[in-house]
């Protein structure tokens, strides 16, 4: 998917990214995936993309290279945050984090202005799905309920947006 | 006390979080670094088929997939008791070369290159990527992503996809390459190989000639006497993908050298009492706390450990890249952990090297890919070199090959000891009575950890997709005094 046929594929035609991020191994972790696969089922349209991952930082990168609008659907720990929540977020709600803190790579807004320095190709539109989870660390192949609830309703605030 | 937010959406689970005790003088007394530990894995895997390890494990991972993917492998050949075939066993090695020189980049220029472009203390707006191309020029900002999307191609080549490949399986691999991939990589493998040159070129005109941090490298704050792990070749030479474990000791003297089979009885596990994590130690010399020196079982595993256990790398540029980093620094054994990142370049050299060698290699385009198991599988262990240190993947399954038990170490498990270590030693180095604990100090801690390349479970990409680090400072009535947190 970051391979180099498949961005000179992907700046042939136009295009929207639906991302979703995360882990199924871990529980929470995986509801960017689970969202990402149910929009799968739901869209057909040649236009669309929608890739399932479970890279970050500089890696997103690589798989924005060459869409003009993204979606990315992420799972979320905020302070104080209600489980199942739904936020829609700009890359800029994470301005405040531009740096290099992370154990591996760097975070988003940070790849996402290095890949503007660089003349890359990256959408113009970002939007970010973030879902409060509970539990990123037990290996379970299922979202804890009130995750699991929260499915249906991003998948739909995404069809909307779409649209 | 004070309290110090510095991200409005910071996660509170999953974050690495040190707590460091004064005592009465307001010195150091204890520090510990905890990390999440990902849990259930051995029961998640009961009951699965084995040949669905390689694809399942590498999934644990957003970091380094290709690594446990390489592991689990292997662990197949072994539990199977089959041997791969001559192609297939070079395939794995060209593949696990180019993910070497996709993730050693990340790791040196997103991670270490700050600190020592920018400096330990700049700002920390300015202490990553985008400082360092404001320095060093947008021109090797855009060689890094080349050089991390022409290696992700050949990954992808083989592995049908870029991310979470399918290419290993018992007994060989998926795919093999014809003429005109083969000559893809060839030119990849060229191309990388003057990036790796480029970027040691860059370590030596910014860090070995700048006095300050040539003395930071060397400093007893970041120095421990250990004993050193990593995979070998049958004439002591650094190699990431197969060998024997070999184990040397502070003095650089080897201390064990192993098949895969027999880490039982090299390596134990220590468990403490505020930790998930357990600590492994070298059994036959025993766990004696977290101290270093030769009566003290704590080894590491890294990409300098790597450089110590070996007697050299088995390519000429790397080799002469090797001789280098032993006679600046004093000779064998390097104890100065923050020279983990040069050993890091030397280890990248090599790998480009051994990618183009591989990738010129008569049987490289050999459509004899695999052997098919025949043999009834009971046992299998697997040991790779993950970029930031030795890999272990054990299986035990029933006549049928479905897994019993099982049981990983991962780098980041091997290292916990010298880690909290690391952080203890920086801790006192810098927390000093009557000296104002600021947030400078957060990012010298964390100087302390980097270059063991930490994978920790929450690092990967949930949201805002970087490692939150807290770090708790209690006085000796066992009050918050300060927190610092990002």
């Amino acid at each position: 998917m970051t391979a180099i046929r498949e961005f000179s594929h992907k700046a042939s035609s136009t295009k929207t990214l639906i991302l979703g991020l995360g882990n199924t191994l871990l529980c929470d972790d995986g509801v960017g995936l689970y969202v990402a696969a149910k929009l799968r089922e739901k869209i057909n349209q040649p236009n669309i993309t929608i890739i399932e991952t479970g890279v970050a930082g500089l890696s997103l990168l690589d798989l924005l290279v060459g869409y003009d609008k993204a979606i990315i659907v992420d799972a979320i720990q905020t302070e104080g945050g209600k489980i199942g929540q739904i936020y829609r977020l700009a890359p800029e709600a994470f301005n405040t984090a531009v740096r290099t803190a992370s154990a591996h790579g760097i975070d988003f807004p940070t790849a996402l202005e290095f890949g503007k320095k660089l003349g890359l190709h990256l959408p113009q539109q970002i939007t970010i799905f973030a879902i409060e989870v509970s539990d990123i660390t037990t290996f379970r192949e299922e979202c804890t309920p009130e995750v699991q609830k929260a499915i249906p309703k991003c998948v739909e605030m995404i069809l909307k947006e779409l649209n | 006390m004070k309290r110090i937010t510095i991200d409005p959406i910071t996660r509170l689970e999953g974050h690495g979080k040190i707590e460091i005790f004064l005592n009465d003088a307001g010195e150091v007394k204890n520090s510990y670094f905890q990390v999440p530990e990902l849990r259930g894995f051995e029961k998640f895997s009961e009951g699965r088929l084995a040949e669905d390890m390689p694809q399942i494990t590498q999934r644990i991972c957003g970091v380094c997939p290709e690594a446990h993917h390489m592991a689990s492998t292997k662990c197949l050949d072994d539990l199977f008791h089959v041997d791969p075939p001559s192609p297939a066993k070079k395939l794995r090695e060209l593949f696990y070369s180019t993910f070497y020189v996709t993730d050693h980049t990340t790791h040196f220029y997103i991670l270490a290159g700050p600190d020592f472009v920018m400096g330990p203390d700049a700002p920390v707006a300015e202490r990553n990527i985008l400082g360092v191309i404001a320095k060093v020029g947008l021109e090797l900002g855009g060689a890094v992503i080349n050089t991390r999307m022409k290696n992700h191609h050949i990954i992808h080549m083989l592995g049908g996809r870029a991310v979470h490949p399918v290419f290993g399986l018992p007994g060989g691999v998926s795919k093999g390459l014809n003429e005109d991939e083969r000559k893809e990589v060839e030119q990849i493998a060229k191309d990388s190989i003057e990036f790796a040159k480029l970027s040691l070129k860059v370590f030596d005109d910014i860090v070995l000639k700048n006095k300050a941090y040539v003395d930071m490298i060397v400093s007893d704050a970041f120095t421990h006497r250990t004993y050193y792990m990593g995979l070998v070749d049958d004439k002591n030479r650094v190699n990431f993908y197969d060998g024997k474990v070999r184990v040397v000791d502070p003095d650089g003297k080897e201390f064990a050298k192993y098949a895969p089979r027999e880490y039982l009885n090299n390596v134990a596990e220590h468990v403490e009492p505020w930790s998930y994590m357990k600590f492994p130690f070298l059994k036959n010399v025993g766990w004696k706390g977290f101290v270093d020196g030769k009566d003290s079982g704590v080894f590491r595993a890294t990409p300098l450990s790597r450089l110590n256990a070996s007697d050299g790398m088995a390519t000429p540029l790397a080799q002469e890249a090797y001789e280098k980093f032993y006679s600046t620094l004093g000779g064998k054994p390097v104890h100065h952990t923050l020279a983990t990142h040069w050993a890091r370049l030397v280890e990248l050299l090599y790998a480009a090297e051994r990618l183009l060698e591989l990738s010129k290699d008569p049987e490289i385009t050999s459509p004899n890919i695999r052997t098919i198991p025949t043999a009834k599988p009971d046992e299998g262990v697997g040991i790779v070199e993950a970029p930031r240190g030795t890999l272990t993947h054990h299986y035990i399954t029933d006549e049928n090959g479905i897994i019993k038990k099982a049981n990983l170490i991962v780098a980041t498990v091997n290292n916990a000891a010298a880690v909290n270590m690391s952080v203890n030693k920086a801790a006192r180095a810098l927390i000093q009575p009557g000296k104002e604990i600021t947030e400078g100090l957060l990012n010298r801690i964390e100087m302390a950890w980097r270059p063991y390349d930490l994978c920790l479970a929450c690092a990967t990409h949930t949201l805002p997709g970087q490692a939150p680090m807290e770090v708790v400072i209690y006085n000796s009535k066992r009050e918050i005094i300060k927190r610092l947190k990002r």
